[in-house]
């Protein structure tokens, strides 16, 4: 029995090692590596640390990428919560796995045409410039902006963001929702007190998502952001092509690894927790 | 009759094209302990959660101390239930969920601390207080449930089956906890229940209903004894229901002709129920019982039901103390006689 529990796990554990534990481990031993002549030798030295943590243009860089991706995260939750919430209670079990299913089809085509598409709705004579133009506003510039990121990093986790909270809304047991309301609690009351206590490790679950997709995304920040500045991604495609500096890049690969550890952590930690501060 | 503190009249209830309750008329008193009773199904719940505004009806009107409910929204009534899921909120402690109404109705921090404590206590949970709900055992999590429910002191309190997930032992105390708090308090319970036991030994009046109809209403013995129809006689104890024709001052049925009081006029058909209990066993024949043999028995403690089958194949029932059991050295296709004294016949016109 045992032995068969074994075999059955070894793919998941040789997949797992092969292609994420051992390429992390060669990339963190990379970040201790030097590039002479273009080329890169095998050595254990902190200078590519010390550079890379004491440029200004890094730091802006980090904190620039955390500030979207959260900023995003927010947005997401905020705009897909409604969403959500109408998908879970307000519509039949039939309508709820249709939208479920064209919430899913996204995800069918490319992330970068999907962005591309948004060239069209966003650009100095795009779709919205030309609307708001017939009623005297504009134009304004979207893309090539922070906007134009955040946009991006929707495109890319919105749908995912709606899927998860409307699971997460869906297994609420009603007869708590209902107990609430025959305690006196009142329906917007409700929402707070006793609907998203209850959806708590969903929400936070779907959000973590929406951050962890959105904080490695190199496609939304390069074509709709314009690179200015530059996000984590971007900066480690930069600084692979300056010069052939692998283990430079490995620095702010393992920087951005570390984050996200230290986040999910923090997230998991919150979603699971027994009980809410009151 | 005491007030009326809730009056449901002409209350329908329909889900879509089913009818869950048709044209309910209830009055329940001030103070009253009702049991609300029948299979599943019946409407019970539904007529429940009419009056917690959990449903609205279809038509008619439900009234609480003098006033229309029917458009109030549930958070606005005061009439709390306690759920047979208990639906303790898990992401709050005991104290938390008994202080979740008073929160609610903006009492501070330090008077809802206290009456939830004093809640807790006086059900002898206060250790407890502290505990996240699903590390509490059953009888706990009901205790919490109850005192969530009673510490807004709220006129009426709803019982949604509250006990059917307790074990055995625990119900009996329960409904010892239940009985004593509501006599206490002088407040109006209304209790739904599918358990004959909990219904006859906890209300004061017992409502049965069947298919979305009261069938009757009536004190628990009442119910027992002279069930008002069929289905009662059927539904609530133990009865042998013989139907037959009445000759004024006897019945004439399959199994022969039994005198028996309050029959309808000679010639018109009629029904003879007879509480198990109170039908007579022996192994010697006697003059006008049944002769019978023994099917099967249900042991359940102190009394034991003996199913009987008589010579035409009509099935019969006797409950006898298992103390009694002795001498009848019972069993599969032993022979019997079956007699029960005139008085104990409990007739129903209808058939």
């Amino acid at each position: 029995m045992n032995r068969f529990a074994l075999v059955f796990r070894l793919p998941i554990i040789v997949w797992q090692g092969l292609f994420f534990l051992g390429p992390l481990f060669f990339m963190i031993v990379m970040s201790f590596f030097l590039v002479k002549n273009y080329r890169m030798e095998e050595a254990f030295e902190l200078k590519n640390w010390a550079r890379m943590l004491t440029r200004g243009y890094v730091w802006d860089s980090y904190w620039y990428t955390l500030g979207m991706a959260g900023s995003a995260t927010l947005v997401a939750t905020l705009v897909a919560f409604p969403a959500a919430y109408a998908l879970a209670f307000r519509v039949s079990a039939e309508v709820r796995r249709w939208a479920i299913f064209l919430l899913i089809i996204p995800f069918f085509t490319s992330y970068l045409v999907r962005t591309f598409s948004w060239y069209v709705i966003l650009a100095g004579s795009g779709v919205i410039n030309a609307g708001l133009g017939t009623v005297g506003f504009g134009p304004y510039t979207m893309l090539n902006t922070p906007f134009g990121t955040v946009v991006g990093y929707l495109t890319l986790t919105l749908p995912l963001v709606v899927i998860l909270q409307t699971v997460a809304l869906a297994n609420i047991d009603q007869n708590l929702v209902q107990a609430a309301r025959n305690l006196g609690c009142s329906p917007p009351r409700t929402l707070i007190s006793v609907v998203v206590p209850l959806a708590k490790t969903g929400l936070i679950i779907a959000a973590l998502f929406c951050f962890i997709l959105s904080f490695g995304d190199f496609v939304a920040p390069y074509y709709l952001g314009g690179s200015k500045p530059p996000t984590l991604p971007i900066l480690i495609i930069d600084t692979t092509k300056s010069g052939q500096q692998w283990p430079r890049a490995a620095v702010v690969a393992v920087m951005m690894m570390l984050t996200l550890f230290a986040i999910a952590a923090t997230a998991i930690w919150l979603a699971y927790r027994r009980r809410i501060a009151s | 009759m005491k007030d009326p503190l809730v009056v449901l009249s002409g209350v329908v209830k329909r889900f879509g094209t089913f009818t869950a309750v048709h044209r309910l008329d209830l009055e329940i008193a001030q103070g009253e302990f009702i049991a609300i009773m029948g299979p599943s199904g019946c409407g019970k719940t539904t007529t429940l959660r009419m009056i917690a505004g959990l449903e609205t009806p279809s038509e008619g009107e439900v009234r609480i101390s003098g006033q229309v409910m029917n458009d109030v929204p549930v958070h606005e009534r005061d009439t709390p239930l306690v759920w047979q899921s208990l639906a303790l909120f898990p992401f709050l402690n005991a104290r938390e969920n008994v202080e979740f109404g008073l929160r609610m109705r903006g009492v501070d921090t330090v008077e809802r601390r206290r009456r939830a404590m004093e809640w807790l206590e006086r059900l002898d949970i206060g250790a407890f207080a502290e505990r996240s709900v699903d590390t509490l055992s059953g009888g706990q999590r009901q205790r919490v449930a109850l005192a969530r429910s009673l510490v807004t002191e709220p006129r009426i309190l709803l019982l949604d089956e509250p006990l059917s997930a307790l074990d055995a032992h625990l119900v009996i105390r329960m409904q010892g906890v239940l009985t004593r708090l509501q006599r206490e308090l002088g407040i109006t319970f209304v209790h739904v229940t599918h358990s004959q036991s909990e219904a006859l030994a906890m209300a004061d009046r017992i409502v049965i209903m069947s298919e979305g109809r009261v069938v009757q209403i009536g004190r628990p013995r009442e119910i027992y004894r002279t069930p008002g129809n069929r289905f009662v006689a059927e539904f609530v104890g133990r009865n042998n229901i013989l139907s037959g024709i009445s000759r004024g001052d006897a019945i004439e049925t399959a199994l022969g002709t039994f005198p028996a009081a309050g029959l309808p006029a000679p010639g018109r058909p009629a029904t003879l129920v007879i509480a198990a209990d109170l039908v007579e066993i022996s192994q010697a024949p006697r003059d006008g019982a049944i002769p019978c043999s023994l099917i099967s028995e249900e042991f359940v403690g102190a009394t034991v039901t003996l199913f009987l089958e008589a010579a035409d194949g009509t099935e019969l029932k006797v409950q006898v103390p298992e103390r009694a059991l002795g001498e009848l050295n019972q069993h599969a296709g032993s022979r019997y006689h079956l007699s029960w004294p005139a008085d104990a016949g409990h007739v129903l016109t209808e058939t």
